[in-house]
This record gives structure tokens, sequence and C-alpha cells, in this order.
């Protein structure tokens, strides 16, 4: 079982790993790097179009008291589920990638999966920049955006435990990667992101609430767009489902990923 | 002092012969167990690799040394026993193993190389060293899939050897690249052996465990069949190999006698085997050595030869199929393995001319050369282009060489040379 300690040793590596991933990624591309941009971009755009402008849904009222702008307040949301998805897909694709890597040369396991980790924490950063940068423009700008930060790390650890649980599961039974994909769908509107949770009935709402995700969200939105400090309550539920999902997802994947891998 | 210590190490594979794929085989299959075999790619392992030795691992495919490799390595844990290794280990199992195809070939040796254990600052040390032992100029700078394979594997192999082991592991891969490359790997193991890096190779040429290695083990399904010398292993290997092939061959002689006297003659879709043959098909498929005695000048059978006096080596064979122009070879070992004398038909340019069934190559010497000593013969028999081996019998037929009557020298041969004193003619090269 490899321990953190361990893991820290081989940081040279997980940079290059991550270095790599990142430089490949988009050679030969004309447009490179934008492209980080443009999917978010676009992804953004169809969503206020279908529910901001075809169904009309309202944006609440933002921190600064006058401004209503949908797109930047869906995007608060989007970010933090662009994260979460976006770690535990790559969890997935980075062990099988670098399967063929770890039957040749020993280096602790957990080294590519924090590579890759990396690699969408530095997306969520810009598209966490673009998000102040709007909310600047529109003037809606308070200190308590500093928050971001921890809850990014938040959400990465709480992802990042299930993507190694994933990955590792991924290895043996290709399904895992099918389930997630339609897991991430149900997900994705069993969280409110593209709607307010006000519109729903009490009892969903109730139901929602089982959802961590509800509270990264939420949290997100009250740092983002309401300039306000997420409840106590919803700091719990995140802390304590990261440090369960990281946890328990490195003593799992830990103990298994050796074995996992000489299956490869 | 030894670098690594291996200690009762059992590595068990599950052989998964009806294994679930996907999560609703796993369901509707009743018994999990069914398809689940285990196998032990290693059966109570142990030995010690001396520190600063250069040690190989010999046996067929499949025998485990690539498993064991894997677990001195750290990429396999043994299911029991121990593997302690002292120093820092540098694997070479597969060349450009963590080429990424698109990077340069700049990006992929700092990857490589981080993946080796080494930092930052270490590469830039040897970058330059890296790239002029691969001999791959400016190509560099580009995508490493643009590269011919030759390239490739250099700059693989130059990596691992610069990131300063103290522990290289090798597997089956120096046999790659061009004539001149292989020269230089070798020559940069004797050195790194020489700094005193242990070097733990897996390979099937027993010419470079005799040549280069100290230590050898012999695994056979797993299992420790011998560990020592690497001269003693080898041979000791050969013979096992030369052995398990005749046995094979007079299984499967067996088997198609069988089937020629059942009903796959009607079908005609066997050859007939003359069942006679049978037990005489034991030995090699196509041309087998029969016989190998010594005789003198009378004919007689000899088992000792004396210096200065004729004496003939008769290589009696059986050619189970026509072959056109075998090549009948001999060399001489002394008998602690250093090699006197060999040479071939085609060598001597000689064409044996299409040979079938039973026939006798004699070797004749006009007077033996040979010094006293205990010597040992192997005899063999190949294809005409020296590529495929009919048979062989490595170093098994002995000779003692007497003294006879004749002043003799030290060595091993008596050369056909005469002193000649003040004649002038070799006296001054240049002149008259």
């Amino acid at each position: 079982m490899s321990t953190p300690a361990q893991v820290w040793s081989y940081r040279t590596l997980i940079v290059n790993l991550a270095q790599r991933e990142l430089k490949s990624r988009y050679k030969r591309s004309l447009l490179g790097w934008m492209w980080s941009l443009i999917n978010p971009a676009v992804t953004l755009g169809v969503y206020t179009v279908v529910f901001g402008v075809f169904f009309g849904a309202q944006a609440p009222v933002a921190g600064n008291g006058e401004s209503t702008v949908f797109a930047l307040w869906l995007f608060c949301g989007l970010v933090m589920w662009n994260l979460f998805s976006g770690v535990i897909n790559t969890a997935i694709s980075s062990f099988s990638g670098a399967g063929g890597l770890l039957t040749r040369t020993y280096f602790p396991p957990e080294c590519p999966m924090i590579a890759g980790l990396i690699t969408v924490i530095i997306q969520a950063l810009l598209e966490g920049g673009i998000l102040i940068f709007f909310m600047v423009v529109i003037g809606n700008l308070s200190f308590t955006m500093l928050l971001i930060l921890p809850l990014f790390v938040l959400m990465s650890c709480f992802a990042f435990g299930i993507g190694l649980v994933l990955g590792l599961m991924n290895i043996r039974y290709r399904d895992v990667f099918y389930l997630t994909g339609i897991a991430m769908q149900v997900l994705f509107y069993a969280t409110p992101i593209v709607y307010q949770m006000s519109i729903l009935s009490p009892t969903a709402q109730a139901i929602l609430r089982f959802n961590p995700l509800t509270s990264y969200v939420g949290a997100m939105r009250q740092v983002a767009y309401f300039l306000d400090f997420p409840t106590p309550g919803s700091w719990m539920v995140m802390i304590s489902s990261a440090a369960v999902s990281l946890v328990g997802g490195w003593i799992i994947f830990s103990r298994w990923a050796p074995t996992v891998i000489e299956e490869l | 002092m030894s670098a690594i210590v291996v200690e009762g190490v059992s590595k068990k594979f599950r052989l998964h012969t009806d294994r679930a794929h996907s999560l609703k085989e796993l369901i509707t299959r009743r018994d999990r167990n069914a398809g689940i075999d285990q196998f032990y790619a290693l059966d109570d392992v142990s030995l010690e690799i001396p520190e600063g030795s250069m040690y190989a691992l010999v046996g067929h495919n499949g025998s485990g040394k690539s498993t064991l490799l894997r677990c001195i390595a750290g990429i396999y844990r043994p299911t029991t026993g121990s593997v302690k290794v002292q120093g820092r280990i540098s694997t070479l199992l597969e060349l450009g193993a963590g080429f990424h195809p698109d990077l340069t070939g700049r990006e992929n040796v700092y990857m490589n190389a981080t993946i080796l254990g080494m930092s930052k600052k270490q590469i830039d040390g040897v970058f330059d060293d890296i790239v002029e032992f691969a001999g791959i100029g400016d190509f560099i700078d580009s995508p490493v899939k643009i590269y011919s394979s030759g390239m490739y594997v250099r700059l693989g192999f130059s990596v691992a050897i610069h990131v300063d082991p103290e522990i290289l592991i090798i597997d089956e891969v120096i046999a790659v690249g061009d004539e001149e490359f292989q020269r230089k790997c070798f020559d940069h193991l004797a050195d790194l052996r020489r700094r005193g890096v242990t070097i733990v190779v897996v390979t099937h040429g027993m010419g470079t465990v005799e040549t280069m290695c100290d230590g050898a083990a012999w695994l056979d399904h797993g299992v420790l069949q011998q560990e020592g010398p690497a001269a003693d292993i080898a041979s000791a290997y050969l013979r096992r190999v030369n052995e398990h092939e005749r046995a094979e061959r007079q299984a499967d002689a067996v088997a198609a006698a069988e089937a020629a006297t059942g009903p796959g003659t009607e079908l005609g879709t066997v050859p007939e085997v003359d069942p006679a043959a049978v037990t005489e098909a034991w030995f090699g498929e196509d041309i087998e050595i029969s016989e190998v005695w010594f005789s003198d000048s009378a004919g007689e059978v000899v088992s000792t030869g004396t210096t200065g006096e004729p004496l003939t080596v008769n290589i009696a064979y059986r050619a189970h199929r026509s072959v056109e122009d075998p090549v009948f070879g001999y060399m001489i070992h002394t008998e602690n393995d250093t090699p006197v004398a060999g040479s071939n038909t085609r060598l001597s340019g000689i064409e044996t001319g299409k040979i079938e069934g039973d026939g006798v190559m004699a070797i004749k010497m006009e007077q033996l050369q040979l010094l006293p000593g205990n010597y040992e013969f192997t005899i063999g028999i190949n294809d005409k282009f020296v590529q495929h081996t009919f048979d062989r019998h490595y170093r098994s037929h002995p000779l003692a060489v007497r003294r006879g009557t004749l002043p003799i020298g030290v060595g091993f041969v008596e050369l056909d040379a005469t002193w000649i004193a003040g004649s002038g003619s070799g006296h001054t090269p240049e002149g008259s």
C-alpha cells in the first residue's frame, strides 16, 4: 500500500505525467488551448438558450442586489459540475491509460491518478477565472469569492475518491465506464444546476438534499453569485463527504491497485 | 554483500479462462469461481545476486523469468516470500515504455527518466550524453512517432542506462538494434559493471551468458533448476534444451505413427510413417547425428589421440529426408571451456551435396595438433545457410590426448612451425 509520503517522493513524475497529458492533449489541433474554453462556453450557451430563453427561467438577484444574469448563475453551477465529472472521467481514463507503464516500471499507481486530477483542476481554475472575470464585468464582486478555492479543493477530494474506485473497477469490468456515463447524466439533472431548488416540491427538495452535490453547487453559488457564506450545514456535508470519499477511495485503491495491475 | 536477496518467492496468478468481462456476465454466471484456475508462475524461488555482478536468468519462454524480474523490480508483489533489494533500481523491461508518440524525443526523455526515478536537475546533467549515446542527433526535437524503430529503441536504452542506477534490470531487450549499437550496449554494460552496478538480465543468448555474466539462474516452469556460475548454467541449460527437443520429437513421431495406423490413413490426411522408424526418429527431425567416434590411421576406433599422430573424427548421420548442402561443423573446447579450434564445411568451402539416409562425414587430421590434455568436441549439422541446426552434440564427445614421441611445446596446440636460424630469408623483410 502506497502511503501519501511515498507518492510525494514521486512528485516530479506526477508533474511530468500531468505535463505530458496537457502537452499532448491539443497537439495537432489548430485552436489548441482554445478548445478548453470553447467546450464549456458552448455548453453554457446551449443551456442558457434552452433554459433561460425557451423555458424563460429566471435567475435570482445576485449579491450586488441588482443583476440577474441567468448565464452567470448557471455558470457557477456548471463550473462545479465540470470539476466533478471531469475528475471522475479522468480518473477512469488515467488508470487504464497508465496501465502499460505500470506493468513495465515500478512507481506508485496513485501517480497517474493524481496527474490526471491536476489537469482537471487546472481546467477548473481556468473556468473559475473566467467566471470571476464576468462577475467583475457586471460589478458583482466580493471577498467571499476567495472561498472558491477551498470549494474546489473539497469538490476535487470528493470526486477523486470516487474516481479512484471507479478507475480500479473499470479495469475488471468495462461496464463501469458506460455506467458512469449514464449515472453522470442522471446526476446532472438530480442536482440543482440548470434549475432552482425552489421550483421543486418540498418532497423533491428533501430528496435532493441527500445528494452531496447539491451542497457543493449551492455553496459555489453562495460565494460567487450571492456573495454570501455557505451555511454551516453545507460546510459539514461537503467536508465530511470529501473526507470519507478521499480516505475510503485511497485505501481501496492502494490496497487493490497492485493486484489489478497484474491483470492489465 | 548481496544486492538482491530473493527468499522463497512464489507468485500465483489466476488464469481467467472464462472471466466475466461485464457485470451482466458476473451476475448471470452461477459459479463465479468456475472459470478461475490458478497457476504458479514462480514456485519457492530463492537466490542471491551479489552486488556488482552481472547475473542472467535463463529458461524457456514462460519459465517465470520475467515474472521474477518484475517481482525484483517491485511491479509484482510475491504471493509468498520476500524480495530484498539494496539500491536504486532502473528497469528496462520494454524499450521506450512510456514514450508518447506525439511528444518530442526531448520531452519523452524527461518523461521516461522521471519514471525511472530521476529529478529534473539530474536529467539536465546527462541529457546530452543520452542523445549522444542514442545517436539521434537533430531528431531529438521531433515527435518520436516519426522515429525509425531503431531510433526508438536506442533512445529508450540510452535513457535507461544513463539514469545512474545501482541495479539495472533488463528483459531481453539487448537483442534489438543493429550490430554496432549492440556492441555499444554491451560495452556500456561492461562499463557499468566495472563501476559496481548490479545487472540482472533475462536472455536467450547463451553466448551472452557465458561471456558476460558472472552468475546465472535457470528457471523451468517457475521452479529454480540450478543456480551458479554462468558458464555452468548455460551448458546445463543447453543440454536440457537438446534433450527436451529430442523427447518432443519422439513424442511427435509416436503420435504421427499412431495417427498413421488409425483411421487417418484412409482419409489420406496423414503422411505414412514407417512404424519401424518411430523408435529411430528419437533424434533429429531431419538429420540426426547418430554416432561420433574417433579412429586412428588404420581405421581402428580409439578413445584417445596422440599428439602428432593421425586422427579422424567420424560423424555418422542419418538424414530422414533429403537435405541440400547441410553444413557439418565442429568445435573443440578444453575442459574448462576455452575454445581451441573450430570450423565447418562452409568455412572450408566444401559443398556436401544432397544427403539422404545414412552416411558418415569424417574430419581427417594427418597430424593431431592438440597438445596432451582433455578436450571436448561439439559436433553439429546445420542447414546450408547455418541458420537452422538439425542436430548438435554440445561438448559431449570427450577426447583425451596423450603425449607421443614427438617433442612438444606448451599450450593447447602444436603449430606446424620450424625454427630457422640465420638463414636470412626472414631477417630483413624489406631487403633483397
